[in-house]
Formats: C-alpha cells, sequence, structure tokens
C-alpha cells in the first residue's frame, strides 16, 4: 500500500492544479495563475530536457533554441501569413481552396512603414470591403511544433558522433547562433523590438459556461496544464518502453549497445526530435499566452533555469523534474519580496537566484538524483530491496522487467 | 554587394561540394578500414576548393592525403572565399582600403592574443580534470570587476598592478575552494557520468557568481582608468610619412594602424605572462608534473605526484588566468555581470577550434578567431547585422569544427585518460 503513496500524492496533487483556478478567490489571481502557467511552461522543459539529458544522456545545452524555434515558427507564420477572399496585387500570393493565400513581405520595425505591408495597403484600398483572416493560432502551434521535431532531427543527426563536454558545446553553439540570427534579421523577425503574437484565443472561448476573454489567464492554464500532462503521458509511456531502455543503454555505453543490438542512431534521433519538438509546442504556447517573443529568451541563462530546475527535481526521472520546475518556478517569486536587516535592504530578486545556484551546487555535489525523485523512489523501492537481494544473485532482471542496475561494471 | 549572386553561387557551390566531399571520402575511408578521424575535413576540403576535381584526386590516393595537404586545401578554400568576395564586392572598404585591412588584422591580432591567453586557461583546466569549465566567463568578469573594487573604491588611485594582482590571488583563491568543496568527487568514480557533472557544477558556480556580483555590484556598468598612458613620441620626427606616432591612449603606425594603449598593454602582458606559463609548465618541478598528470594521470601517481592537488592548482590557474584577461580588459570595456558570457563562448570555440586540451593549440585558435571577428565585423557591408551576428561568427567555427574535425588543429583523441573521451 505504501508503494501506491506517490500515485496518491500525485493524483492529489494533480486535482489540486486543475480545481485550484476555479476555487481560488484572491485579489492577486493573475498573478498566481500567471506564476502557474510559466511553472507549467518550465516543466514541459525540465521534463523534455530530463529524458533527453537524463535518461538518454545526451547532455543537450540548445534546449531553449528548439523551443523558440517553437515559438518564432508560430509567431512569424501567423505573423506573414493570411488568407483572402480576393487577390491583393501587391503581395506574394496563391490560390488556395478558392481563396488566395497571401504571404506578406517583411518590413522590420522602422516605426514609419510600421503598417505599411503590402497586405495593409490592400485593405486600405479596398476600405473595409474584404475580410481578410489570419492563420488558426492551434495550426501556427502544431506547426512550430512540426519545426522543433524537424530541427531535433537534424541536430540530432549532426550529432551522432559527439558525446559529453563536445555535445554540450555543439548544442550551446547552435542556440547561441540561433539566437544571433534572430537579433540580426530585423527585417523579418523585428530583431531585440520582438513579435507580437496574438492571444491563445484571439476571440475568447466559453469553457464549462462561461465566456473568457482573451487576456482571461484560465484558458491559457488550462491549455499549459493539458500540454504538460500530454508530454508527461508520451514520455512515461516511452519511458517505460522499449525504447526507454534502449535510450538507457544509450547513455551507459553506446559501443555496448550498438554491438547488442541496438540501433543507436535511429534512438539517439528519435530521442532528439520528441524531446525537441516538446519544447517547440511549450514555447510556441508559452509565445502566444505572453503575445511577445524575443530572442532574449534564448539567453543562457534561461536555459540555465531549466538544467537547474531539472537538476533539483531529479535529472533521471521526468515527472521528479517537472514537479522541481512548478515547485521552484513559485518559491521563486515566492522570495522576490525584499527585506531589510539591521539597516541594509536585502534586493532579494537579485539574492533569490544566488541561493539558487548554491541551491544548484549542493544538490549536485550531496542529492544526486536530485530532491524530489528520492522522495519518490523511496515510496516506490518499500520492499524492493529484501524481494530482489535474493533474484540479484541469480538474475540481472529487474521487477519490470527491464534489466536490473547494480554495481557499475569497472 | 553590387554582385551578390556571384558570392553565394560560389558559396553554394563550395558548400555542395564539400558535404559530399566530406560524404564520399569518409565512406571511401570506411571501406578501405583506415582512420576515419581526418577523413572527414580533408574531403570536405578538397571539395570545397577544388570542387569535383579535388575530390577525385583524394579519392584516387586515398591513403597518402596528409596533414599539410589538407591545411593547404583549407587555406586555398579561404583564398577564393576572400577573392570571390573582393570581386562581388568590389567597392567593399575591404577591398578598397589596404589601411583599412592592416588595421583590422593588426586589431584582430591582438585582441585574438588576449582571447587566446584566456582560452588557455580553459585549456589548462580540461586537460588536467578533463572538466569544460562554465564558469570560465564568471572568473572573467570577477577578475575586471575586482579591478574596479580594488582601484575605485577600496584604495582610490592605488597603482593599477595591486588591482590586477589582488583580482589574481581572489581569482586564485575562489577557484583552488571551489574544486576542493565541489569537484573532488569526481576523481575517484563515485560518480557515473563525471564530464556531465563536471559541466553542471560550474554551471552552477557561473549562476551563483553572477547573481552574487550583480547582488553586491549592482547592474549599472563600471570602468577603469587606462593602466598605461603613453609618452608623446613622434618618429622619424621631420618626414611625410610617420612611422609611428603616439598620443597619450592610443599609438599610430604608418598613419593607417591605430592602437589603443588598453588593447596593446593587455595583450604585451598577456605575452608576458604567457612565456612566464611556459617557463613553468617546462622548466619547474611543479609545471613539469602538470603536464605528466595530463597525459596520464596514473603514471603520474605513481611517480610521486598527488593528482588530486594538480587538479586543485589547474582549476585554480585555469580561473587565474580567465581573471587576469578580465583584469586586463576592464581598462578597455565598461564592466557589467553579464559580461562573461560572450568571452566565455569565445573560449569554448577557441579550445574546440585548437583542439581540447592542448595548449598551444588554444594560443593559435584564439588568434585565429580574432582574425575571423576581425574580418567579419570589418567587411560584412551591413554595420548593424554585422554587429548583431558577432556572437555567431566563432560559433560557425565551432560548429564547422566539431562536424568536421572534433579534435580541432592540435588535439590527442585520448587527452587526460578516460575523462577526454569524444
Amino acid at each position: 500500500m505504501k508503494r501506491q503513496i506517490p500515485n496518491i500524492a500525485g493524483a492529489a496533487f494533480l486535482l489540486l492544479l486543475a480545481v485550484f483556478p476555479l476555487t481560488y478567490g484572491g485579489a492577486d489571481y493573475d498573478y498566481v495563475m500567471h506564476i502557474l502557467i510559466t511553472g507549467f511552461f518550465y516543466a514541459i522543459l525540465a521534463a523534455s530536457w530530463s529524458m533527453l539529458s537524463g535518461y538518454a544522456g545526451q547532455f543537450s545545452f540548445g534546449h531553449m533554441g528548439f523551443m523558440a524555434i517553437g515559438a518564432y515558427s508560430a509567431g512569424l507564420f501567423r505573423h506573414y501569413i493570411y488568407l483572402s477572399p480576393e487577390p491583393t496585387g501587391l503581395c506574394a500570393e496563391t490560390q488556395f481552396f478558392g481563396q488566395w493565400l497571401v504571404v506578406v513581405n517583411p518590413i522590420g520595425v522602422t516605426s514609419t512603414t510600421l503598417t505599411q505591408d503590402c497586405l495593409r495597403q490592400a485593405m486600405d484600398a479596398w476600405a473595409g470591403s474584404v475580410e481578410v483572416t489570419a492563420m488558426p493560432v492551434l495550426l501556427g502551434v502544431v506547426l512550430g511544433t512540426l519545426m522543433g521535431a524537424l530541427a531535433g532531427f537534424l541536430v540530432g543527426m549532426l550529432v551522432l558522433r559527439l558525446r559529453a563536454a563536445y555535445l554540450a558545446l555543439f548544442t550551446l553553439g547552435f542556440s547561441e547562433i540561433l539566437k544571433a540570427t534572430i537579433s540580426a534579421e530585423i527585417d523579418i523577425t523585428r530583431g531585440q523590438a520582438g513579435l507580437e503574437l496574438p492571444a491563445l484565443y484571439p476571440s475568447g472561448i466559453t469553457l464549462f459556461g462561461r465566456f473568457y476573454e482573451p487576456t482571461d489567464k484560465l484558458p491559457p492554464y488550462y491549455t499549459m496544464l493539458g500540454l504538460l500532462l500530454i508530454c508527461l503521458i508520451i514520455l512515461g509511456w516511452l519511458a517505460h518502453s522499449r525504447f526507454g531502455l534502449f535510450v538507457r543503454a544509450l547513455r551507459e555505453d553506446q559501443d555496448a549497445a550498438a554491438a547488442l543490438g541496438v540501433n543507436t542512431t535511429k534512438y539517439k534521433v528519435l530521442v532528439f526530435s520528441v524531446t525537441c519538438s516538446m519544447a517547440a509546442a511549450a514555447g510556441a504556447v508559452q509565445g502566444h499566452y505572453v503575445q511577445i517573443i524575443t530572442p532574449n529568451m534564448l539567453f543562457l541563462l534561461q536555459m540555465s533555469l531549466v538544467v537547474a530546475m531539472a537538476v533539483i527535481g531529479g535529472i533521471e526521472n521526468f515527472v521528479a523534474a517537472a514537479i522541481g520546475a512548478i515547485i521552484l518556478q513559485v518559491l521563486l517569486e515566492m522570495l522576490r519580496n525584499s527585506f531589510v536587516i539591521g539597516g541594509v535592504e536585502v534586493d532579494m530578486t537579485i539574492w533569490r537566484l544566488v541561493f539558487f545556484g548554491i541551491l544548484l551546487m549542493i544538490t549536485l555535489r550531496f542529492f544526486r538524483n536530485g530532491l524530489i525523485a528520492p522522495m519518490i523512489a523511496y515510496f516506490r523501492r518499500q520492499g524492493v530491496a529484501e524481494e530482489t537481494v535474493a533474484k540479484r544473485a541469480s538474475t540481472v532482471t529487474g521487477p519490470e522487467g527491464g534489466p536490473h542496475r547494480t554495481e557499475a561494471p569497472d | 554587394m553590387e554582385f551578390p549572386v556571384l558570392f553565394w553561387g560560389v558559396l553554394g557551390w563550395m558548400i555542395f561540394w564539400g558535404v559530399s566531399g566530406s560524404i564520399l571520402i569518409r565512406r571511401r575511408y570506411l571501406a578501405r578500414d583506415l582512420d576515419t578521424s581526418n577523413a572527414t575535413f580533408i574531403g570536405t576540403m578538397a571539395g570545397a576548393a577544388l570542387g569535383p576535381v579535388g575530390i577525385a584526386a583524394v579519392w584516387a590516393g586515398t591513403p597518402r592525403a596528409s596533414g599539410y595537404l589538407s591545411t593547404a586545401l583549407a587555406l586555398l578554400a579561404v583564398l577564393i572565399i576572400a577573392v570571390t568576395f573582393s570581386f562581388a564586392d568590389p567597392d567593399n572598404i575591404c577591398v578598397t582600403s589596404g589601411g583599412f585591412v592592416a588595421s583590422q588584422v593588426v586589431n584582430g591580432l591582438i585582441i585574438g592574443i588576449i582571447y587566446g591567453f584566456m582560452a588557455l586557461g580553459l585549456s589548462l583546466i580540461f586537460s588536467i580534470l578533463g572538466v569544460v569549465s562554465f564558469a570560465h566567463g564568471e572568473f572573467y568578469m570577477i577578475g575586471g570587476m575586482l579591478v574596479y573594487w580594488i582601484t575605485e573604491v577600496l584604495m582610490p588611485g592605488v597603482n593599477p598592478l595591486i588591482g590586477v594582482l589582488g583580482a589574481c590571488a581572489v581569482a586564485f583563491v575562489i577557484g583552488a575552494v571551489f574544486e576542493r568543496l565541489m569537484l573532488t568527487p569526481m576523481y575517484h568514480g563515485k560518480i557515473d557520468r563525471p564530464v556531465e557533472y563536471g559541466i553542471l557544477v560550474t554551471f552552477g558556480l557561473a549562476f551563483t557568481l553572477q547573481y552574487f556580483v550583480q547582488a553586491v555590484a549592482g547592474a549599472s556598468p563600471v570602468k577603469v582608468q587606462r593602466y598605461v598612458e603613453f609618452p608623446r613620441f613622434r618618429f622619424p620626427a621631420e618626414a611625410d610619412l610617420v612611422w609611428i606616432k603616439t598620443s597619450r591612449g592610443s599609438m599610430t603606425l604608418f598613419e593607417q594602424v591605430t592602437i589603443s594603449s588598453p588593447r596593446l598593454s593587455a595583450a604585451v602582458t598577456c605575452i608576458l605572462v604567457l612565456l612566464a606559463l611556459l617557463y613553468f609548465m617546462h622548466r619547474t618541478w611543479t609545471g613539469k608534473a602538470l603536464r605528466a598528470v595530463s597525459q596520464d594521470r596514473e603514471a603520474a601517481a605513481i611517480a610521486g605526484i598527488s593528482p588530486d592537488r594538480m587538479n586543485m592548482l589547474a582549476f585554480a590557474l585555469g580561473g587565474m588566468i580567465a581573471a587576469l584577461a578580465g583584469a586586463l580588459l576592464v581598462q578597455a570595456f565598461s564592466w557589467l555581470p553579464q559580461v562573461g558570457a560572450i568571452p566565455a563562448m569565445r573560449s569554448f570555440v577557441i579550445v574546440v577550434l585548437g583542439g581540447l586540451g592542448s595548449l598551444p593549440g588554444a594560443f593559435v585558435g584564439g588568434i585565429m578567431v580574432g582574425l575571423v571577428e576581425a574580418a567579419g565585423t570589418g567587411c560584412i557591408p551591413d554595420a548593424q547585422k554585422a554587429a548583431s551576428y558577432i556572437p555567431a561568427y566563432g560559433m560557425i567555427v565551432l560548429t564547422l569544427t566539431l562536424l568536421l574535425r572534433p579534435t580541432g588543429m592540435f588535439g590527442r583523441r585520448f587527452a587526460s585518460g578516460s575523462h577526454g573521451q569524444l
């Protein structure tokens, strides 16, 4: 029975998250909701990163790069492609199921021409007689996810021969090149000024018989929570299938796994594609939720936040990483309040990050499996020790049918 | 650019044949059961420089392709790009003005020496501990911050030398203490994946140091006075072309090349410290012990060298080198807690280009990256774009190196025992 405690606690936690926005009525409702949505966003990133790094041992520092690919794909798609019943005669356009697919020309951020792209000019000429439709947000998010998977696939192909430190540096380089490109191509991406996106539900949505405005926090909350759950379910299914065993074999010893018949190329590329598409989906949804994306989300410190959350949660357990991300996000927000000791004002907006860094180092040094994963393992493995001690002598098969790791062979 | 089609066309042609060459020649080497570690590089360079002819030649003479050949092909490829660029954009300042080119080359060389020096610290750490220190940029940052703090806040008006020495000492101590506290469990097989652990824990140090400095010093930029002021000087005094002319803050050679005092003094100091380091590494017992540990930990331990102590020394020295680079450059740039990120990236690029763990490689790589950045900033027509792309130039070099020849220019494949595995 004790073994079920993590499941019960997890279900309770989930239930709490599910009913929270309906029951909470504090004055800081929007603020709290925003923190939780951001927490879910980081949870998706941390969970998929822990799959990539903790399970498969592919130590990528480019995860935020894939997130940005998702966000920018969705943003640029929405920004530059429209459907119009009439040809504009000014833009690049093509016929598309009786409508015209219009590709708007990039004009950059110069303020005088901000509304002067070809579609706006055409609309001025029509003077409201023609209704132009923007692309649906969902399509952009799906496209962003696919672009993330594609980028993950390509990067996975490129890094096949790289391990450990080289892989980390390569992915870091990928992320930096992406950031420089986005900052430099101002005409298309608007650079540091940021690309504006519509809200997740641009015309509002009716949920539980109540209408919600596009700026309301409840619909994006459930969207992000749903995305997190989908990602966790996919990750869980993968981890408990042959896929999970193969990628773990990849982590432990790539050459030995290849010698035993694991198609290392395939699984390495696959794990990159899957986790990167999750990061991209999170990025696209978050981009629509905050309604602006800038290249600054590619800063190394954003990546370090994800890494730290995954490590403190437990790098080899994606559920723990996700929970760690949510808890840490909430904790970091709660620590924001500055206080005064002996006449010296301690600016907690900065100092909390110092403590966070110290916590990260201490966790790494003394709690190698993170802080949350061992708690789960404590209940999960109740009685396992007695059962398996006898088994270990004769077999290498663990309780769940997978190979059981005893002492690492040296 | 007047004829961008020409430039991009040639570039596309080179990329196409480079990629084909890398695949074909690697297949050829694999089919012949030869060592493929150089095949990709030679194939790419042959394809890029000479197109199908080059690939065919390398294909025909498969096992005989030497290091000299690939270097020559690489230089030829760079030359082709440069010539195409000058034809595609005849009005570019890089093509029309020899003085501008000389100025860019000299300044690229000078800044490259400083980059190389900083990367040397990273390479030293990697060659002995097998760790890529992600905190290298933060050591650079605290070097500059400490100089500012010592010379402007603590003891205003003090000789900057004291500030620099103080910064080095503090960085050395931070490095040594951090190594003792955090990196020791790596050495004895207590951790499954030591390389990843090293990356993560230095990452944590970087995070902590950066925000600590921001919390203590604030987020506004600081700057210190230049350390050295040139005396006024002109030579030859009465001539049309003045060979060398100095003012307080800068020096002009042949009326074309201007070098600022902070950069020159930083580069000269770097060279002097580098010579001292070379003496230390090759002529003293401790230095020899360090090199011995980087070659073979177990054998060094048998010979009576404590590898653990050498680890501590190497990490502290590496951090100190980065701090010294920061302490020398704080007179040239304004300083923020976030200033370490770009030099850190640059150091990664340089050590990978030179070969992880190779000390001469780090220095040569530094000069190359300095020149590439100078060319990239000076010659690209759209100045605003060129400035935004600065961080990317080095990263493109890094990506290419990792794809074509992950061991870098001077890399040993299995540097530092099992830690250095590829």
